[in-house]
Formats: C-alpha cells, sequence, structure tokens
C-alpha cells in the first residue's frame, strides 16, 4: 500500500502549536454554526418578546433602551450577577459532557450554601483560612448531594433526572427545617427563618465596587480548571466517551459507572461551591428560599454556552447583563421585570430547539425525525402549521369578543379564524394546496387588522400584521418547494 | 447524473466532475476504493447532500432536490451504508416514519377530498403492517413486522430498510455496501431478491468492494477513483481482476502468499466456556478451543451462532455463566476490559459505529482509544493528564502506514468514509503490540487494497509470534488466512480443520449444521 501513500498529505513530522489549534478550533464549521444559531436565537427572542410587549401595552423601543443602558453602566452589576450563573452552568455543562442531565443543581446549590454558612457562623477560625475551609466542605456537601444520584444511577439504573430532581427538593425542604428549627437565628429578628450571620472572617471581600467579591475570581478559576478537566485529563477524556458513546468507552476500557458517578459528583461540588460562594460574598447568612433560582438557571447558561466551559462563561455574563439591565428597564420605563425571564426563557427554548428535535427524533417521533432529515422545507412548514393552529383560535377568540361591537370586524375576524385552521389542516399534513390556504389566511388575517385598526384600535391591528406577516413569510418559501399543480411550469417534475 | 462535483470543508474533493449514465431497468454497479466518493455521489442522487455543481437528470427531465422528501417523490430509494434505523422501534414504525398517515380502506379511494381526509388521518399501523407484511411476501424477504429493530439481526434489518423504499414506491433502488454486513446465505437472499426487482422494471445501482458481486448481478460497472469516474464497462467485457486494476491502479492479488505457520505456545486458551447474551439466553455452549504463538486461528460459521458473545467474553465486554479463559498462562475470566487489554489482547470489534468509534471524537481522540491512560499519552502527575501531541504524533503516524484518506486528524471520525473508518479501528489496535489479536470481521467494508494490506499485515504479525483469533463470515477470508479453523454451530465447535485439507462445501455444510456423518454420506453419494 506505499503506492498510494500521496494520498495522504499530513506532514508528520509538523506539529501543531497552540495558536494553530486555537485557529483551527475558531474555523471549525460546527461552531461557528452553534455560534451563529446561538445569536439568531437571541435576536429572535428579542423580536419576539418585542411582540408580547407591544400586545400587552408596553413600549418595546424604551423597553430595550433602557436594558441596554441599564447593562452598559454598571458592569459591576453584571458581573455580580453572573458569578453564580458560572458556576452552576459548569455544574450542569460537566454533567452533560458525560452524557447526564443534572437537573438538581439548585439543591445542591442549597447544601453548599448550608455548609459553608454553618463553618461561618459556628467557627471561630483566622481569615484566609476561614472562607477557604467554608468553601470546601460547601462543595464537598455539594459532592456528596451528587453524588449519591451519581451512584444510583450507576449502580441502580435510576434515571437521574428523576432523582437529581427529588433531591433537589429534598435539599431546599431540609436546609427550610435546619434554618426554621435548629439553627434558626434568635433575638430581634426571630420571626425570619434565617442562620445568624457569619464571622467577618469568613466573609469573601470585595474585588471592585460594592458588588463585585472574590467569588468572581473563583468562578473564573473553576471555568479554567473545569475545561482543563475536560480537555487535558484522562479522567475527562474518559467523561467525553461515555457522554458520546457507552458502549466505545466500555470497550476502551473505560469504566462508564464509575465515570458517571463521578461526573455527577464533581457537578454537584460545582454547584455546591457557587451555594457557598454566594453566602460568603453576598448574603453572609442562610436564609430560607434566598436562591433566585440560581441553580435552575444554570441549566439555561449551560444550554445558551453550549456545554462548553467558556461559552457558560460568556452565557452567565450575557444573562448577568440581563438581570443588570432588567432592573434598569424595570424601574425606568416599568416594564415588568418578568420580561427578562421571558427573553431567557425563549432564548434558550430557541437555542434548545435542535436538541429537543434530535431527541424526540430519537424517540419515534416522525415530524422530528423529518425536521432533522429535511430541517427545509420541514421547519417552515411546521412553524407554518403551528402559526396558522394559533391564528385559528386567536380567529374565533376574538370573533366573540368583537362581533358585538362592530359585525363587520366580527366577520373578518371569522374568516381569519376558518382560514387559519384550513391552513393548518392543509399544511400539517404536507398537502401541496396548503401554501396557498396560508397566503389566504395570512391575507384576511391583515385585511383584518388594517380595519380593525380604524374600528377597533391598535391591538387588532398589531394581532392581525403579528400573525399575517410571518404567515405570508413562511407562505412565500415554502411556494417555492410545494409548487401547487396549477402554478407548476411545464417541465417540472 | 452530469458532471456532478462536491467539495467539503477542509478541501476534501470528495466528486469531482462526474457523469453517469443510468439506464432504466438495469443494475449498475459502482465500485471504488474507500474514500472514493461513491457514498457522497450517491447521497446527492438521493438529496441528502446538495452538490456543488452539475445537473441529475431523471427520465429526461432535470430535478433538484431540497431533501431526500423529493428523490422519494420521484421513486428513488437508498438503503444507507449504515442503517438509519431507530432501535426500540418495531419493523412498522420504522418504515412509516414521516410518511402520510393511511388508514384502511381510506387509501384505496380516489378523489381530491379522500386525499385530504387521508392525510389528515392519524396512522393505522394495522394497515400499515399487512401492507410491510404483503411486500415482504411478495419479494420473498420473510419479516416480522411487529418486531423490534434492536432484536434483528443485521441481515435482517438491511430487509426493513429496503422494504421501506419499497413502502415508499421507489423504482430507483440505491443500495450503499449491501452485502459487507451480510454473512454468504444473506448475500444469495439478496441477490434473488435484487433479481426479482430487476424483473419488475426496477431500476438497481449496486456500491460494493465484492468484485465477484457485479460480475454475477450487474449489467454495467462504474469505477471511482479519488473522486472521478475512471469510466463504465460493460459485465461480458471484463473481470474481477480488471476491475481491481481499474479501482487500485495495479494488479492485486487475491490469494494471501504466507508460509506454513510455526505455531509456540498456547496463548489464548478457553475451557468448556458456556455464555448468554443479553436477552438470557445460552448462546456459547461449552467451547473450548487454544491459540498458540504465530497462528491464526479462525473460526468460521454463520453469524449469530455465538461469536460475538464468545469474543465479547474473551474481552471482559461480558461474563461468562461458567467455564475457564486463560491468556498466556493468566486467567482473565471475570476480568474487565481495560485488566484484558493490560495482559496483551487487542479487538478489532465487528460492529465498528456500536463499539469501535466515538464517532463524534476526532481521529486523534479515537486511535489511543484504550490506550489513553497510559504513558505516553498519559502524562504528569498519576498519568492523570493527557500529551495532546502525542495523541496527533500517534494518529499521523497510522494514518500514514494504514493510507487512511483524511484531510486532517482533528476532523470528527464521522467524516470519513465508511471503509476509512474501520482502517482507523483495525489501525488502533494493530498498533498496539498485543500478544493477542481478536479480530472480528476485521475487513468489513474494505476495499481490495486495503482488505490485501490487512490481510499482509496480520500474517506478517503471526509470523512475528502473536496469536490471533479470527472470527469472519467470509469463507475466503478464513481460508486464505488462518492455519486452524474451528466451525462454530449453535454455540458449540462442531469441527477442527485444516485449511488445506477441507473443501469450500464441507465447511459450508458444517457452518450449517450437518455433522460428519453426513459428510461421509455426502462424499459416498
Ligand atoms: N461530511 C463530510 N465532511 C468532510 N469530508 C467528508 C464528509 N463525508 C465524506 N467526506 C470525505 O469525502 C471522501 C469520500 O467519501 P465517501 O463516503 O463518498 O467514500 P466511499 O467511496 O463511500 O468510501 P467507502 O468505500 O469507504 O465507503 C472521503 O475522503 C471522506 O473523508
Ligand atoms: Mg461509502
Amino acid at each position: 500500500m506505499t503506492e498510494n501513500v500521496e494520498v495522504t498529505n499530513i506532514d508528520i513530522e509538523k506539529d501543531d502549536d497552540t495558536i494553530t489549534r486555537i485557529l483551527r478550533k475558531l474555523n471549525d464549521r460546527k461552531l461557528r454554526k452553534q455560534a451563529m444559531w446561538t445569536f439568531g436565537s437571541i435576536v429572535l427572542s428579542l423580536f419576539v418578546s418585542a411582540l408580547i410587549m407591544v400586545i400587552s401595552g408596553y413600549d418595546p423601543g424604551a423597553a430595550f433602551y433602557y436594558l441596554a443602558v441599564g447593562a452598559i453602566t454598571q458592569p459591576d452589576r453584571i458581573l455580580f450577577y453572573a458569578t453564580p450563573l458560572i458556576l452552576t452552568g459548569l455544574s450542569v455543562a460537566l454533567a452533560f459532557k458525560c452524557g447526564l442531565f443534572n437537573i438538581g443543581a439548585e439543591g445542591q446549590l442549597y447544601m453548599g450554601a448550608i455548609g459553608a454558612t454553618i463553618i461561618g457562623y459556628m467557627f471561630s477560625l483566622p481569615i484566609l483560612i476561614h472562607p477557604i475551609l467554608a468553601l470546601l466542605v460547601g462543595s464537598l456537601i455539594g459532592v456528596i448531594w451528587g453524588l449519591i444520584p451519581g451512584l444510583l444511577k450507576a449502580y441502580r439504573g435510576a434515571h437521574e433526572v428523576v432523582t437529581t430532581m427529588m433531591l433537589s427538593y429534598t435539599a431546599i425542604l431540609f436546609t427550610q427545617w435546619l434554618v426554621t428549627y435548629p439553627l434558626k437565628e434568635q433575638g430581634e429578628y426571630a420571626w425570619i427563618s434565617q442562620t445568624p450571620r457569619i464571622f467577618d472572617t469568613a466573609i469573601l471581600p470585595n474585588l471592585y465596587g460594592p458588588y463585585v467579591h472574590w467569588g468572581l475570581f473563583i468562578a473564573i478559576a473553576a471555568v479554567v480548571a473545569v475545561d482543563f478537566l475536560i480537555n487535558r485529563t484522562v479522567l475527562g477524556y474518559e467523561l467525553r466517551a461515555v457522554g458520546q458513546n457507552e458502549a466505545a468507552a466500555e470497550y476502551g476500557g473505560i469504566n462508564p459507572k464509575r465515570n458517571m458517578a463521578l461526573a455527577l459528583g464533581i457537578s454537584g461540588g460545582l454547584a455546591g461551591l457557587a451555594g457557598g460562594e454566594e453566602i460568603l460574598g453576598t448574603y453572609y447568612r442562610f436564609t430560607d428560599q434566598w436562591s433566585p433560582g440560581l441553580g435552575w438557571d444554570g441549566i439555561t447558561v449551560a444550554v445558551l454556552g453550549n456545554n462548553n466551559p467558556w461559552g457558560v462563561l460568556a452565557g452567565a455574563i450575557f444573562f448577568g447583563a440581563l438581570r443588570a439591565g432588567g432592573n434598569t428597564m424595570h424601574q425606568v420605563a416599568h416594564v415588568p421585570i418578568e420580561m427578562v425571564g421571558l427573553i431567557q426563557g425563549l432564548i434558550v427554548l430557541f437555542v434548545a430547539a435542535p436538541k429537543i428535535i434530535d431527541w424526540l427524533a430519537d424517540n419515534g417521533q416522525s415530524f422530528a425525525i423529518r425536521m432533522k432529515s429535511e430541517p427545509f422545507p420541514a421547519i417552515p412548514e411546521f412553524l407554518l402549521a403551528a402559526i396558522s393552529l394559533i391564528g385559528g383560535f386567536l380567529g374565533f377568540g376574538y370573533m366573540f369578543v368583537q362581533m358585538a361591537f362592530d359585525p363587520i370586524l366580527g366577520i373578518a375576524l371569522l374568516l381569519a379564524g376558518i382560514t387559519s385552521f384550513l391552513s393548518f389542516a392543509f399544511v400539517y399534513p404536507r398537502n401541496e394546496n396548503g401554501t396557498l390556504m396560508a397566503l389566504l389566511a395570512s391575507g384576511i388575517w391583515i385585511a383584518a387588522g388594517i380595519f380593525g385598526t380604524v374600528v377597533a384600535g391598535i391591538q387588532v391591528g398589531i394581532l392581525g400584521l403579528a400573525l399575517g406577516i410571518p404567515m405570508v413569510l413562511f407562505a412565500i418559501v415554502l411556494l417555492r418547494v410545494h409548487r401547487p399543480p396549477f402554478l407548476m411550469r411545464r417541465g417540472d417534475a | 447524473m452530469e458532471n456532478i462535483s462536491k467539495t467539503f470543508a477542509g478541501d476534501v474533493q470528495a466528486n469531482k466532475n462526474i457523469t453517469l449514465r443510468i439506464e432504466e431497468g438495469e443494475v449498475h454497479g459502482l465500485l471504488g476504493e474507500n474514500g472514493a466518493g461513491k457514498s457522497t455521489l450517491m447521497n446527492i442522487l438521493y438529496g441528502l447532500i446538495s452538490k456543488d455543481s452539475g445537473r441529475i437528470i431523471i427520465r429526461g427531465q432535470e430535478v433538484e432536490f431540497h431533501g431526500p422528501h423529493d428523490a422519494i417523490s420521484v421513486g428513488v430509494g437508498m438503503v444507507h451504508q449504515h442503517f438509519k434505523l431507530i432501535p426500540p422501534l418495531t419493523v412498522t414504525e420504522n418504515v412509516v416514519l414521516g410518511m402520510e398517515p393511511i388508514i384502511n380502506g381510506v387509501d384505496k379511494r380516489k378523489g381530491r377530498l379522500w386525499k385530504i381526509v387521508k392525510q389528515i388521518l392519524p396512522i393505522s399501523y394495522r394497515s400499515a403492517s399487512k401492507r410491510i407484511a404483503a411486500i415482504a411476501e411478495e419479494n420473498g424477504m420473510a419479516i416480522d413486522p411487529n418486531a423490534k429493530i434492536r432484536d434483528l439481526s443485521v441481515g435482517l434489518q438491511q430487509r426493513v430498510e429496503i422494504i421501506k423504499t419499497l413502502y415508499r414506491e421507489a423504482d430507483i433502488l440505491i443500495l450503499d455496501e449491501p452485502t459487507s454486513v451480510l454473512t454468504p446465505q444473506e448475500v444469495d437472499e439478496l441477490f434473488v431478491t435484487l433479481q426479482k426487482f430487476k424483473d419488475a422494471g426496477k431500476t438497481i445501482i449496486l456500491i460494493t468492494h465484492k468484485l465477484r458481486e457485479p460480475i454475477i448481478l450487474c449489467d454495467k460497472i462504474s469505477v471511482l477513483r479519488d473522486g472521478e469516474l475512471v469510466g463504465t464497462v460493460n459485465r461480458a467485457d471484463t473481470s474481477p481482476s480488471e476491475l481491481a486494476k481499474m479501482m487500485v491502479g495495479r494488479e492485486v492479488v487475491f490469494s494471501v502468499e504466507k508460509e506454513p505457520a510455526q505455531p509456540g505456545n498456547v496463548v489464548l486458551q478457553i475451557n468448556n466456556l458456556h455464555v448468554r447474551d443479553s436477552r438470557g439466553l445460552d448462546v456459547v455452549n461449552g467451547v473450548s478451543l487454544n491459540v498458540r504463538s504465530g497462528e491464526i486461528y479462525g473460526i468460521a460459521g454463520v453469524e449469530g451462532n455465538g461469536q460475538t458473545e464468545l469474543v465479547e467474553a474473551i474481552t471482559g465486554l461480558r461474563r461468562a455463566t461458567s467455564g475457564e479463559i486463560t491468556v498466556n498462562g493468566t486467567d482473565i475470566t471475570g476480568m474487565n476490559p481495560r485488566q484484558v487489554r493490560d495482559v496483551g489482547v487487542s479487538h478489532i470489534p465487528e460492529d465498528r459505529h456500536a463499539r469501535g468509534l466515538i464517532l463524534s471524537f476526532s481521529i486523534a481522540e479515537n486511535v489511543v482509544l484504550g490506550k489513553h491512560q497510559n504513558p505516553p499519552f498519559a502524562t504528569g502527575p498519576k498519568n492523570m493528564m493527557l500529551d495532546l501531541d502525542r495523541f496527533n504524533k500517534e494518529a499521523k503516524n497510522l494514518v500514514h502506514t494504514y493510507s487512511i484518506k483524511v484531510s486532517d486528524v482533528q476532523v470528527p471520525v464521522s467524516t470519513l468514509s465508511g471503509g476509512n473508518q474501520q482502517k482507523v479501528v483495525v489501525a488502533r489496535e494493530l498498533s498496539i503490540n498485543p500478544d493477542l489479536v481478536i479480530a472480528a470481521q476485521p475487513t468489513r467494508g474494505l476495499d481490495v487494497g486495503a482488505t490485501e494490506f490487512i490481510h499482509n499485515t496480520l500474517i506478517a504479525m503471526r509470523d512475528k509470534g502473536i496469536a490471533i483469533l479470527l472470527v469472519s463470515a467470509e469463507l475466503d477470508e478464513i481460508r486464505n488466512l488462518a492455519d486452524r479453523i474451528g466451525v462454530i454451530f449453535d454455540g458449540k465447535l462442531v469441527a477442527e480443520k485444516d485449511p488445506y485439507e477441507t473443501s469450500q462445501e464441507e465447511l459450508g455444510l458444517l457452518m450449517a449444521g450437518h455433522g460428519s456423518e453426513d459428510l461421509e454420506e455426502a462424499r459416498n453419494v
């Protein structure tokens, strides 16, 4: 076979240095595609939340303006909010590398926090040692809280989604009991379920400004450490191997059970560290229900960061910015703070959509399989069908509201509803006339919207356009694929 | 297909200006080395990959496919090299996936309104499985529509893929290396089926590495090399050796030349081994054998007679219910896979996608699987760190020695052609200086040149005093390589033969479960 050596144009002697390696990573098509998709998801979710704001009567322009201003002018707040999210995001991401879904980061965070608090207020220790010991104990309790579902998964086959979730609630209730009874602070504030304040020696000092403390440093160090662990160590290699192909990993001499248990253990440790760091740097005591869902947000951060440690860092900072800006938006533009949660949720939904489709496809959902095997035209088709269905319900719903005031508008809405339902009925089973029906429905929606703006107010107009315009767009896209019979030119297949 | 070109990321030119003419109703063979671009070309015809340039014309009409959906609608069906079935689902569910819903009786009604109704109604699995059973019977492909895919053998899974295309009323059928996973019997059955298709006027495109097949079945044969069309020949005007020359660009020797073996000490000793499969059935029933250093012991048998479980038991992937396995005197019964590797056993698994490779890992990460935890690949305190430079060096080395066609060792192994993926597995396992090699279907999916190379490598290793246990469904391979042949049937070794004194027919009969008395009889008649 020496004759066709020229096939392999690889220089054996040459070794790549780190820079070419990084360049190659940046050039990787999959990474770029992922980045584009994430960016697109952010834009799309901002667009959708703008629509929702309009419909519910807020000014999206002002909202986004103050969101941006709030974020840009308060970088310290961004980092402050981002710090725990980095750690919980890493926790979820690391478990995911081993193919495990750690839903219970919230509980591990609570356990870590209570551990750190106990060391913080019960023991009197010298200055540097105190926080380090408190964080160590916090992480260790987190490790235990992650290891339990890990061992159950490995040796009893109990699904980790169920066990981590159950242990999560157990942890929240257990700490609640602790701070309501045995560890409760007596005295002036005895009506609050909380522990006494930790000693000053245990506090993580501020790094910069009134918000950012040494927790940020710990979190960034954890990013570097987790990245190193995943990509540069034998353990990381084995975790990834188990996550990608358990049978092949086993064949390669890797013990899948041991690695699964370890992955969930380390994952729990990271979440526990987040809890400890928050207590020592921000709250100084454990109050019942103190976490605003930091563990849950870790899941969304991991999804946004594509389970990559540096991606998690970026994702956490982005969510931190949304929080920081969200406060300003709430105070100045009076948009409810929940809007931030909505934007976050939408982003994650869009980013995760392909993975959800993968999952459904693997579980035999035929529409998901089609979306995976031929994303175009299946995805626009699916979206068109979904909008049509929504349009159908909204059309009938609004018809009842408007009929009494203006029968003509009512009839227009009724027509819009009927055609939307028909459009769904045609598009969903992929009838070639579906796109035409969708075009008709969208035309009626737009007309009803314009007419409605005149006789009934702007909301009807917005509704009509919000449904009609995407319908037209998707239908036009699909017309290229499903050319209805009478539009077909001679010679087309 | 006219002037088809395709370049993948990383400047891999998989197809260069290929023009292929396939007549209606003919069987057209497509040959070429590993990585020549056969699968790529056919995936373009099936609409799975977009082409960079060129035109596809079917029955005089130029077509533009946006996905398999479009290809199916003009009657193109494809059975892929690596099947695309979903293991936990049944045959019926897999076949109707992504299809229009149907319900009993409705699909026979005509008219616009019925067409709409037909499409809105949910799927009736009962009528679908009836139709599947009918299709299966019509074409002589017995199958249980309600069986789960994961319980089916590879041969049956392939039937499901073929039935899937028929269910979608394909009349141009593309088969990507259908025979490389089949036993000789199954190949014969497949050929009967394909002959039926041909008689029914269907057009078939057959990709293969086995040179005898196109000679039996195909009307015309096209050969690709390095993404280019070398030529198209009529069956009558060619021979296997000429085809091989067209593919590889040089003469290929089909029978391996080897010196008689110089067997030494017993390396692998198996005593009265019993193993159960995943369903708890006894599939290895008291196998005893030994393999000496410097010899190749071939296990011949129809797939599904316990070979898989036997190999898994030796390599520590499955627990034996009773019996004993020793390697160089060390008892390895009950050891885990890593311990077995550590006593010097390497293993080429029969299914490269199930066990052999981690598809999303790079080539460099795959070639160290199994030795990643030992120096020089692991460094630092307690060998906890990875030396990635070593990974790359090793990968480049193996890519070079085994002529693996890759653009870069950092790309995921999933972007390699099927045969090149196999080469990655073989290269990894043969490069670790083992005492014992367990090679299960080592040349599955390899082209003639690569097969020749692997065979020569195995013989060179034998001559260096390594013990080799070869499990293969291909009698030719066993007969060419093995120094002793054990025939396995129903979990038992029914005979041990000397390859020089045993005929193909005799082995065939033994593999089919006929005892030696039958053989005597057959001889006497
Ligand atoms: N998705 C991809 N990305 C990059 N390169 C690819 C991709 N798919 C195939 N290739 C490359 O294109 C070339 C042709 O591959 P193809 O699968 O068509 O070969 P083949 O003729 O089917 O070989 P085999 O007989 O081994 O199956 C190979 O070099 C392969 O590495
Ligand atoms: Mg191929």
